[in-house]
Parts: structure tokens; C-alpha cells; sequence
């Protein structure tokens, strides 16, 4: 049972999966084996409005740390989605075909991206936030939005 | 079905959600479909008189079937167009419809680019198979 840290910022409740680890740019890892899946954090579909499409590379290509995995876009705007880590893409998320809003509805969940293996992730998961983490900063992001 | 001041109306309700670009779709789209598709069957109902309880607008979406366009998942027409008694025979989400025409990437908010006057065509032309539908039904009524 995944257990979440939870902040509210204005009327916004954001939540942070505690079992997994995320890039700053909220793409949560989680690591299953030696195959991460990966997906975006609460934060990150709230910031960004509701999902009209996600393109997630295909099976078989390979990514290598900050190399594009995906594009995202939602009703305010096009979002490119680096790739955390290095390795191949060995599956993609096939409700995100027909139902992209799976991203918004359960991020944590249903709404993953992508099952990535890993080519090098004990060096690159070094570079990765853990939930304490990025739940620190996800909430001064979202505080200097709200005040702004 | 008593019908606006007598006559079969289908009643359109756009979201109303000014500043926001799917809810200008939704907006063009209702013109669309009211001034220059099906003038004659429809009629465009605004959805700030039914939040403010207008009388003649309640009694409209009460008495005739209802196309709602939602401009986010809020979907205040629909919800305002329930409150007020409607029947609606149709809910359009803009993002939904956005989903089936992808070439279609609607922006501005003022005045909505060319893809987004694309969108909303295209949506308007979904709505009038469900207008001529309850039209012609309406028809087969009072000649049954």
C-alpha cells in the first residue's frame, strides 16, 4: 500500500508517493527489479492542467538521461519530459492511448508512463530526489505559483 | 415538451469560463451551431442567467432538451443546466473533442486562432446530428 506525504498550498492538496524517487523535474522512478517504471508526480498534472495526449517513445528505443521519453500536452501547454535515467524503453503505458486522462486521475497509479531498463542506475539514481526531497522542494515550488 | 414560447427549441449552453481558450471553443462552437448551422432548431441559452436564476432562461433549459459544452472538467453547464431542471440529451467536453481532431490545437482566448475556430466547427458539426435527431423526433411526435 503506497503512503504519501501531503501538503495544501492555497485550495491545492498535493500528495508524494513515499515508495519511489523523482527527478526535480517531477517524473517519479520506481524500481521494479532492474526495470524502473516512471510516471509524473500529483504536482506536476496539477501544475500542468488535464492531459488531451501523451507521447511516450516506443518499446525497444533506447533514452539516455535527459534525452526526451515523452511529451505531454495538456490544455495549457506542451511539456517535453526528460528522461531521468539511461536504458531502453521495454513498455509503455497502453491506457494512455485511449484514456490519457488516467495521468491526471491517478499519477501514482494507472497514470504511469513507461517501464525504462536501466543501463547505469546505481550511478544515476545519485542524482535523483527521494520523496522527502522532492516533497520539499514540490511544495516551494507550488507556494512561490500561489504567491506569485 | 412545451418548447420556447411555443416552439420546439433545442437549448445550447456553453461553459462560461472567460480568459480560458477551451472555453472560447466552447463559446464559438455554440454560435456556431445557433447562428449559422441550425438557427431555426436551437437556441442559445448563456449560462451566467441560469447561475443568476433568471426565470425565462430556467424555464427554457426546463422545457426543452439540452447540448451542453463544457470548457474544463469543472463542467459547469452541464452541472448548472441539472440544477435547473434540464434534460440534457448531449454533454460535449472540449477536451474531449479536442482528443478526436489533434490537428485542431485551439489557442487565444479573445480571439481564438484558426485551429481553434476549426475545433469548434468541428464540434458544432457533431452537435447537429443529435439536433436534427431530436428535431426530427420531435416532429414524429406531433404527427404521431
Amino acid at each position: 500500500m503506497t503512503e504519501f506525504l501531503e501538503t495544501m498550498v492555497d485550495k491545492f492538496i498535493f500528495k508524494v508517493a513515499t515508495d519511489r524517487l523523482y527527478s526535480v523535474e517531477g517524473i517519479w522512478l520506481k524500481l521494479e527489479g532492474n526495470r524502473v517504471r516512471i510516471g509524473v508526480s500529483d504536482f506536476f498534472q496539477q501544475h500542468n492542467g488535464d492531459v488531451a495526449f501523451a507521447e511516450i517513445k516506443a518499446v525497444g528505443k533506447d533514452v539516455s538521461a535527459g534525452s526526451e521519453v515523452a511529451t505531454i500536452e495538456t490544455m495549457k501547454v506542451n511539456v517535453e519530459l526528460p528522461s531521468p535515467i539511461t536504458g531502453k524503453v521495454v513498455e509503455v503505458n497502453p491506457v494512455l492511448i485511449t484514456a490519457p486522462e488516467a495521468i491526471n486521475q491517478d499519477p501514482f497509479g494507472n497514470g504511469w508512463l513507461a517501464v525504462i531498463e536501466a543501463s547505469d542506475w546505481d550511478a544515476e539514481k545519485t542524482h535523483l530526489l527521494d520523496s522527502q526531497a522532492y516533497f520539499k522542494k514540490m511544495k516551494e515550488d507550488a507556494e512561490r505559483e500561489v504567491n506569485n | 415538451m412545451p418548447g420556447i414560447e411555443g416552439s420546439f427549441k433545442v437549448v445550447i449552453v456553453p461553459c462560461s469560463g472567460i480568459g480560458k481558450t477551451f472555453g472560447s471553443v466552447s463559446r464559438e462552437a455554440a454560435y456556431i451551431i445557433s447562428e449559422d448551422l441550425r438557427p431555426d432548431d436551437t437556441e442559445l441559452v448563456a449560462l451566467a442567467k441560469l447561475v443568476m436564476g433568471e426565470e425565462s432562461a430556467i424555464a427554457k433549459v426546463a422545457g426543452n432538451p439540452a447540448i451542453t459544452i463544457d470548457g474544463c472538467k469543472l463542467a459547469c453547464a452541464s452541472k448548472m443546466v441539472k440544477e435547473s431542471g434540464g434534460n440534457i440529451s448531449q454533454e460535449f467536453d472540449v477536451l474531449d473533442v479536442y482528443r478526436r481532431y489533434k490537428e485542431f490545437r485551439p489557442e487565444g482566448i479573445a480571439e481564438l486562432n484558426e485551429n481553434g475556430v476549426k475545433l469548434a466547427k468541428a464540434l458544432a458539426n457533431e452537435a447537429t446530428v443529435t439536433i436534427d435527431r431530436l428535431t426530427a423526433d420531435n416532429k414524429g411526435g406531433q404527427n404521431a
